[in-house]
């Protein structure tokens, strides 16, 4: 007779040590949670936790984010083998739940035992392959902290116990298992001792030790596994660990704004009495609980090209440095603790935040910080940034040109007005000024003709968006300049608006609309990408090797890859990808206003990007930006070795343009 | 102390002056305003004065048109106490004896024990209205000042003389100082400050008429060209070449 294919629920333990058993566990499971509870004054330091309505989708979200392992398997590789790690002991954990619901809910209660027959078979089976991977995991782990250096750099004290004991939990756990088979299986059901290998393979080395050696080494080790499994309870909230509760928490506590959205503030608020962030009383519950949920995997480090060019900035130091004001509970300093030379070196390129697995919000700190300096103390990352300031004010561009010459660079182009024109093309400072750029603007007029689409200019009308005044702090600026041109896009009852600058086109589109304008705003790139698919102009291909150099604020923030590389293809040119692009591109350096300030720390961002774009072998790098433009023209400047173009998309699609017109053709 | 800052709104100089056929002053439209640059560092210099000091009062004026109140508001911001515009929609084109003596006639009752002006205005550009108003004041006056230390009834001036010199003055209060650049950097107004300048006092004195213009300005327009430039083409070894070869034309090498 086949036996049943089950197993007696501590079997070995005496009934009288269950009781203990049960009280560490209570014990265990206090400190933990009292480990998570003793932080809960530390987050309630910041602004009151505004309890987000739509709870129930944020749950959701949150539980798949988790389950999914999306944002940890974005670092290819690593991401993987903790996805891996994660559904090994995930399924211990789930192993060990469905156990207390036999053994303490429904047998007791109802005598229901569900850990038979097939399922108990695939239960087993489950458990014990989860065991192996999540051992082979963790000693992976130990290896890569104790001998990568970088990984070693960050080693935490507690770290080599969380280490010994997850292993400890895994190596007894099997050893428990083969000392019960050795006893209850090897012999008498070999059939389901298939199901357990590892246990298997135990108990067959262990059997000569005999049933009674073998009952006191189980009950021994049983102890010291229960006592093991304790310590990792207990361990949770104050080690590493505690990723595991607060990167799902972090999760629930996500803004629901676009990405880039920055708190526009209320600067007429005769009460506040401090603007932007100073103390930990400044920010938000999810600002301080970020500083918790942060493991310091290095992921935004790694990809930070202020920190990758030798500057006093760590996306994930800034983060541990503001956990440590917090949790000193004296409302001491943010900017001291974080450094103005790293909070200047930001270039908000967002790659911190894309790549984060706990979804933490490095830059609205970032700015938050620098408002504080700008608007409390009137500083900036430099003298020049102070005059840029200035100019905007006086001229409405950061460069200082007068503003009735706005319009010089478009002398002989034609426009219809504002109400006859299918966009506005809001051509920007550097468009309007920068005299590299202005050939990128005429670039654009020349498709917008091509492709039949009527274009008007504000000219000495149009302003600054404010962008740069507004990263570097100076939402007093931002907002009046934000303001006047709204009020000029209103009188003029714009419709839609072109932009050639993706910071324009973040500002315009999205930053705007707090500031009460909600209006269609497209780049040109999503424009012309769209155009061409309707036929609406006709391009010559030319044979050339090119590579795309992504702007931030077209990718990173507005998920624009696609129009790019499509209007690309359409000139015939081979693209060849860089390795860091797309989601992961670098900066060019220009960004988070830093386009107005001198880079005096470490190297040039750019020109680490450009010997990026150099190592494609392409000929020309193609960027639509005028600051990536700016900064790449720079930086292939510095090359040594091959040389590479710098070029905006829009010049090289109108150097496809066939001579003749198109529309006559048609 | 009692601290009176004169400041002037100029045309930024990015902009494009156009002077109208027979006018002798630039006509206004399509022009980006700002304070006078070297009149920021006076208003910086009273306001570094008035914290070293722990006290003291400072006073900012302007005679111009409306649009000067925009100066005097970002006086305010960075640190004044109270304004003083001298409206004269003629400000402009007045000169320097007529501007120093609108001031002073309001200024003189005033008792101010420090004034503070511009070395110069970066439109108009003559220097003289610091030396007039100093002189209509009854004033010693310390001219292109770029360093300032100031006690109770004594300032200490360091001037910047030809040829990269210095020399260190002191004088006693009351006094006026023209400040030159590299006296100090002008703050960048805080926004509390912005908020606060707002309720500052702020008087407009509308100026009566002034004794007429001692100067008559005859012409006004960008110089016919002398010189001709010559631009030089070619390869950088033949444009250097070039180069060296006009210089030693010109005796400017040896």
């Amino acid at each position: 007779m086949a036996l049943e294919s089950t197993r007696e629920i501590y079997w070995n333990i005496p009934s009288g040590s269950l009781p203990l058993m049960y009280l560490l566990s209570f014990v265990a499971t206090g400190v933990m949670l009292w480990g998570f509870y003793r932080r809960l004054k530390v987050y309630q330091q910041g602004q009151p936790w505004v309890v987000w309505p739509d709870m129930g989708s944020r749950i959701l979200r949150g539980l798949k984010l988790a389950l999914t392992q999306k944002k940890v398997k974005k670092q290819k590789g690593i991401g993987q083998a903790h996805s891996l790690f994660f559904w090994g002991f995930g399924v211990l954990f789930i192993g060990t739940v469905l156990i207390f619901i036999q053994a303490d809910i429904l047998d007791p209660l109802f005598g229901v035992k569900f850990l038979t027959g097939g399922f108990y078979q695939f239960y087993s089976l489950s458990l014990d392959v989860a065991g192996l991977l999540a051992l082979v995991m963790i000693v992976g782990m130990f290896v890569r902290r104790m001998f990568v250096p970088k990984m070693r750099a960050a080693i935490q004290p507690a770290d080599l116990w969380l280490y010994l004991d997850l292993g400890l939990i895994l190596a007894t756990g099997y050893l428990i298992e083969g000392l019960r088979m050795a006893v209850t299986e090897l012999v008498q059901n070999p059939e389901l001792a298939q199901y357990s290998p590892v246990g298997h393979g135990l108990a067959q080395l262990l059997y000569p030790l005999g049933e009674e050696s073998l009952r006191a080494w189980h009950l021994g080790i049983w102890w010291f596994h229960m006592v093991l499994v304790m310590a990792f309870l207990g361990m949770i909230p104050f080690t590493r660990l505690k990723h595991i509760v607060l990167t799902p928490a972090n999760y629930l506590l996500f803004s629901p704004t676009p990405k880039g959205h920055l708190d526009t503030l209320d600067l007429e608020d005769e009460a506040a009495e401090s603007f932007g962030l100073a103390t930990p009383s400044d920010l938000r519950f999810k600002d301080i609980f970020d500083t918790d949920a942060c493991t310091s995997c290095q992921r935004c480090q790694d990809r930070c090209p202020a920190y990758n060019t030798d500057k006093p900035l760590s996306p994930m130091k800034l983060i541990e440095d503001l956990g440590k004001v917090c949790t000193d509970m004296e409302n001491g300093s943010l900017i001291d603790a974080v450094g103005k030379e790293a909070l200047f070196a930001c270039t908000t390129c967002s790659a911190c935040m894309e790549i984060c697995p706990a979804e933490i919000e490095h830059i609205p700190k970032i700015i938050g910080m620098r408002r504080n300096l700008a608007l409390m103390e009137g500083e900036f990352a430099g003298e020049e940034v102070a005059k840029a300031m200035d100019a905007m004010e006086v001229n409405g561009n950061p460069l200082g040109y007068a503003p009735a010459k706005r319009a010089d660079w478009a002398d002989g182009l034609s426009f219809v007005p504002v109400e006859e024109a299918d966009y506005l093309y809001f051509t920007g400072c550097y468009g309007s000024f920068d005299p590299r750029s202005q050939q990128v603007a005429k670039a654009l007029v020349t498709l917008a003709e091509a492709a039949g689409v009527k274009l008007a200019i504000l000219g000495p009308q149009e302003k600054c968006c404010g962008e740069p005044a507004r990263k570097m702090g100076n939402e007093y600026l931002y907002q009046s300049l934000a303001a006047e041109n709204i009020e000029m896009f209103k009188e003029k009852k714009v419709k839609k608006i072109v932009t050639s600058c993706p910071h324009c086109y973040q500002t315009l589109g999205k930053d705007y609309k707090d500031m009460g304008f909600d209006t269609e705003v497209v780049h040109y790139t999503e424009l012309l990408a769209q155009l061409w698919k309707d036929f609406r102009f006709q391009l010559d291909k030319k044979a050339q090797d090119v590579t795309y150099h992504d702007s931030c604020y077209l990718g990173r923030y507005n998920g624009i890859f696609d129009a790019p590389r499509e209007l690309l293809a359409a000139t015939g040119a081979q693209l060849t990808e860089m390795s860091a692009c797309k989601e992961e591109s670098f900066c060019c350096g220009a960004g988070g206003g830093r386009i107005l300030a001198e880079e005096n720390l470490g190297t040039r961002i750019n020109n680490k990007r450009a010997s990026m774009a150099q190592e494609t072998g392409a000929d020309t790098v193609v960027s639509s930006c005028p600051f990536c433009l700016t900064m790449m023209e720079d930086g292939t400047k510095n090359l040594e070795g091959d040389s590479v173009k710098a070029m905006d998309l829009a010049e090289l699609l109108v150097s496809c343009l066939p001579t003749q017109t198109p529309t006559e053709e048609k | 102390m009692k601290i009176l800052v004169c400041i002037k709104q100029v045309a930024d100089l990015e902009s494009r002056f156009v002077v109208p056929d027979g006018a002798t002053w630039f006509a206004e439209t399509d022009l980006a305003f700002r304070i006078n640059e070297y009149d920021e560092f006076a208003i910086e210099a009273a306001v570094q004065i008035k914290t070293a000091l722990g006290e003291g009062e400072i006073t900012v004026v302007s005679l111009g048109p409306a649009r000067a109140s925009d100066g005097l508001k970002k006086a305010l911001a960075m640190g004044a106490d109270q304004a003083v515009h001298l409206l004269d929609e003629q400000g402009p084109v007045k000169d320097s004896w007529q501007v120093a003596q609108g001031i002073a006639d309001w200024a003189k009752p005033e008792g101010f024990d420090l004034v503070l002006t511009g070395m110069q205005s970066q439109d108009r550009g003559s220097g003289q209205v610091s030396i007039f108003l100093s002189e209509l004041l009854e004033l010693n006056s310390v001219s292109c000042a770029v360093g300032l230390d100031a006690e109770a009834s004594l300032l200490k001036v360091e001037r910047e003389l030809e040829g990269g010199l210095r020399a260190m003055v002191e004088v006693s209060t009351p006094a006026l100082v023209s400040c030159q650049l590299g006296l100090n950097t002008p703050r960048y107004p805080t926004l509390p400050n912005i908020m606060k300048a707002k309720k500052k006092p702020f008087e407009t004195i509308e100026v009566g008429d002034l004794k007429p213009n001692g100067q008559d300005v005859q012409w006004m327009g960008a110089p016919t060209s002398a010189g001709a430039a010559e631009l030089i083409e070619g390869d950088l070894a033949s444009q250097v070449a070039k180069v060296v070869s006009v210089l030693k034309e010109k005796n400017l090498v040896g």
